[in-house]
């Protein structure tokens, strides 16, 4: 027989605010343990919750940009479970009335067509204390760190859209991108400031049914999901081939193995509305505010981008995919730079050095305005493309201004066609044999015989020129052969 | 005898002139006062001490009130097993102490010792570093042998507070006497008064004739929902209690049980050992209605809105509505009994209506209670001191 999976994911983004949701200790989970707490984070008998409003606004921005619609009313409830990360026995959650509902992504099928994944809806809640396993001597102990207690969340729940492993990491991919772009949370899988979790169904392919669910947890990485989802439906399906039956329950996701093992369930009930936490109502007009504060997300940037300089969907969305990178792109345009060749010097020389550094577009030590001066000496014809590259690797770690670094390092392209006409003569004396293969009509020597001669100019002779040179040369019949 | 207070406050009164100077002020160990041991009379809570003040304590302190201990209590307020509230006053100890009211018990407690007991509005006095059992019904209760101490500890206590969000950012009401328009007519709730045993119902008629020969016009209202008030107090209030109580798990505090192999164990094996019958029995009765008949939680949550509208429309025919007494509450017994002794009292719980709780007196006058709106304090106050000052006149 054949199945279809049917995939639903539940997503939570750490916020980035300052402060944590119901207090005001600092959101800063990474520090010295148990350093940012308080009695409301700690739960101390007497404490009060006071949800913050940048944890509010933010949340809020993040359903916008995913198309999602705000309440009117919404309000936390208590998620009631029993385990050493959360002290005060329930978790302050969205559960009955959340703040978004609807919404949702498109993204490319992998197909060659598009499909529209929908959101259910985005829902606030608070993040748990942090569970240490150590050992005292050979006691094991179990540690709690109560800095990420309290940390503002959101937790994105899907309609069960999804029906492969890729879809899912289409989704989750562009669902990153749109929350860096509100500037909510940095969404890094890495560090856990994104969470996912998936529910996987079988069925076979062409029903509508819904069968029992496995959730799949703990993957650290988009391709992680891709893979674990991936087992589980192969999991699921020789589980249902062999005629056994698939169990409700969680499984967690070993990236050694490759494999997901079932973990031990928790015991969680019914959510009750919480009292102490005021019911949150918006406005229309707050929330025409925050729509007002949106910025112009990815879709709609990356049109604008292909339409303005007739760039390809693929080459605008590689742009667009992060808005520092987009904004470093239209800051080289402003700059003078010629859409095209800031798109190719961006793409292939830039992005990657600073990739290799571990440094965001953002924060680049050559900003738009160096990187625009030297690609100005470049279109000039002042440095050739070999040094424009060597220059730029040297700007990131000099302040110094390109022509400077041209002028100090003497990089400066040579097209002086005299002097390139001795350096080709000298070179085409060198390999004779070379010469010879040209005559005959292989071309591919050509491109040997340019790499000896750039090489004997030390990187600065002009391309254009040295092709030129070459070619009077080897149809005049001169030289040697 | 085992002495009302646990803890008196070693220092002396506080200097000053502020409007509370001089004024002994008990509380009970389930509100905050920093460095004071705050068990809330449960082993749960053993060895904790409070580690800020509540809202309401730093706003007596300012006022120059001394806080001059703190009180025997019963479990986490719930009822008044183990409970000398109300007796600081009556042995002038104190000439105030505060009771949380989840239920009735600050009311209780005042009939109990002979001294006027007040429950105010939901939502008027922050609950910040109260450590209560059922949020959305409780209130910190203030018990006195003069109404106007506990007016001016309440002009103290209520207000807006930046840290307890979950007051509504409304002006102080002005709780002076003359600032608002007196009450004249006070409606009689029919079902509250027929489901007097004889023998009360006629101790109550004769509240009502008191009432009615200090100027007041009576009226008879209706409100046939009246009997689901426990109902949905013992459904609403004990979900909420047993969610509270989650946090109890003898890591930090509390009692702990010794020898369980892991932390399942250890949770279970302390709670087991820290609360008391009554208290495990109610957080048992919450946990089944959550997890088992949550249908019948939503119910009643319904249900009390209903009975919100209820009330409003009542206190929208009479400025102030007059209901018996609470009865004796047992000193020990069963969840069941300790639940319906506070029958006549859990309305106003459920409503977050201010109540005033005047005691018998000496000359056979029954205790009553006196309700006004929500937020509507300062009439509750007028019309319960003009009525207390005649019966001291007697």
């Amino acid at each position: 027989m054949e199945f279809e999976a049917v995939i639903g994911l539940e997503i939570h983004v750490e916020l980035n605010c300052a402060t944590k949701m119901f207090c005001d200790c600092p959101n800063r989970p990474g520090d010295e343990p148990n350093r940012n707490t308080c009695p409301t984070c700690l739960w101390l008998p007497g404490a009060a919750p006071r949800l913050g409003r940048a944890a509010l606004e933010k949340a809020a921005l993040i359903s916008l940009g995913l198309g999602g619609e705000l309440q009117p009313r919404s309000a936390f409830d208590q998620k009631v479970y029993y385990y050493p990360d959360l002290p005060k026995g329930y978790q302050l959650s969205q559960a009955h009335l959340p703040l978004s509902r609807g919404g949702g992504i498109e993204i490319e099928d992998g197909r060659g067509g598009r499909k529209t994944l929908r959101i259910h809806h985005i829902h606030m809640e608070e993040d748990v204390a942090r569970l240490v396993h150590d050992t005292e001597g050979r006691t094991p102990v179990g540690l709690v760190d109560f800095n990420r207690a309290g940390a503002p969340l959101v937790e994105i729940v899907t309609e069960p859209d999804f029906r492969s492993p890729f879809e899912a990491m289409e989704f989750l991919k562009a669902l990153r991108t749109r929350v860096r772009y509100v500037g909510a949370s940095d969404c890094s899988m890495d560090n856990g400031t994104m969470r996912v979790d998936a529910n996987i169904s079988i069925r076979p392919r062409g029903s509508t049914e819904l069968n029992t669910k496995v959730e799949v947890k703990n993957m650290n990485s988009v391709r992680h999901v891709g893979d674990a989802i991936a087992f589980e439906i192969a999991r699921q399906r020789a589980t249902v081939e062999a005629g056994e039956a698939v169990v409700l329950h969680t499984r967690l996701w070993d990236p050694d193995r490759k494999a997901t093992f079932p973990m031990r369930g928790k015991f969680e009930g019914p959510c009750v509305p919480d009292p102490s936490v005021p019911v949150i109502e918006l406005s229309p007009e707050w929330i025409a505010r925050m729509r007002a504060r949106l910025p112009e997300m990815p879709d709609a940037r990356a049109a604008r981008i292909a339409a303005a300089y007739e760039f390809s969907g693929e080459e605008a969305r590689f742009l667009c995919a992060e808005a520092e990178v987009a904004e470093y792109f239209e800051a080289l345009v402003r700059e003078g730079v010629a859409a095209r060749m800031a798109l190719h010097w961006m793409a292939t020389q830039l992005l990657p050095a600073l990739r290799e550094r571990k440094v965001d577009p953002g924060r680049s030590p050559v900003g738009p305005g160096r990187l625009a001066a030297l690609l100005g000496l470049l279109a000039r014809g002042e440095v050739n493309p070999g040094a424009a590259r060597e220059v730029l690797l040297r700007m990131f770690d000099s302040d110094e201004a390109p022509g400077s670094i041209v002028n100090a390092g003497a990089l400066q392209q040579e097209s002086d066609a005299e002097h390139l006409a001795a350096l080709v003569d000298q070179v085409l004396s060198y390999h004779p044999a070379a010469v010879r293969d040209i005559r005959r009509g292989q071309g591919r020597a050509i491109g040997f015989l340019i790499g000896q001669i750039m090489k004997a100019s030390g990187g600065r002779a002009n391309p254009r020129v040295v092709r030129e040179l070459l070619h009077q040369r080897l149809s005049s019949g001169d030289g040697p052969g | 005898m085992e002495s009302v207070f646990v803890y008196r406050n070693p220092e002396p009164a506080p200097p000053g002139d502020g409007t509370l100077a001089g004024l002994r002020v008990a509380v009970q160990p389930n509100i905050s006062v920093t460095g004071w041991p705050t068990e809330a009379g449960s082993r749960a809570l053993e060895r904790y001490r409070a580690v800020e003040d509540a809202t309401l304590i730093r706003r007596l302190r300012t006022a120059g009130a001394h806080l001059c201990g703190s009180t025997r209590m019963s479990e986490f307020g719930f009822g008044l097993e183990g409970s000398r509230a109300g007796e600081s006053v009556a042995l002038t100890e104190a000439d105030a102490e505060l009771v949380l009211d989840l239920m009735g018990e600050c009311r209780a407690a005042g009939l109990r010792a002979g001294v006027c007991a007040y429950k105010p509005s939901y939502g008027l006095i922050s609950r910040l570093g109260l450590i209560g059992l059922i949020p959305s019904m409780e209130s910190c209760g203030i018990l006195s042998g003069s109404v106007d101490v506990i007016r001016r500890l309440l002009a103290v206590m209520a207000g807006p507070d930046g840290l307890d969000f979950s007051l509504p950012e409304e002006p102080v009401p002005d709780f002076s006497p003359g600032a608002c328009r007196a009450a004249a007519v006070i409606g009689v709730l029919a079902e509250a008064r027929d489901s007097l045993p004889e023998t009360e119902r006629r101790a109550f008629d004769s509240v009502l004739g008191e009432i009615e020969s200090a100027g007041f016009a009576l009226r008879e209202l209706s409100l046939p929902e009246y009997a689901l008030f426990p109902l949905v107090h013992g459904i609403v209030g004990s979900v909420e209690a047993s969610s509270s109580a989650g946090r109890y798990d003898s890591v930090r505090y509390g009692v702990r049980a010794p020898g369980a192999g892991n932390w399942n164990d250890m949770y279970l094996e302390s709670r087991r050992e820290a609360f008391g019958l009554v208290v495990k029995s109610y957080l048992l009765q919450g946990a089944f209605f959550q997890f088992k008949r949550y249908g019948a939680y939503e119910d009643a949550c319904r249900i009390r809105a209903r009975l919100l509208l209820g009330m409003d429309r009542l206190l929208g025919q009479a400025d102030l509505l007059v209901l018996p007494a609470p009865g004796a509450a047992p000193s020990a017994g069963r969840l069941g009994e300790v639940l319906a002794s506070f029958d006549p009292s859990m309305f106003a719980n459920v409503t977050g209506q201010p109540v005033l709780c005047l005691p018998a007196d000496e000359q056979g006058g029954a205790g009553f209670q006196l309700a006004g709106a929500r937020r509507g304090d300062a009439r509750v106050l007028e019309a319960g001191e003009r009525l207390l000052n005649l019966r001291g006149r007697e």
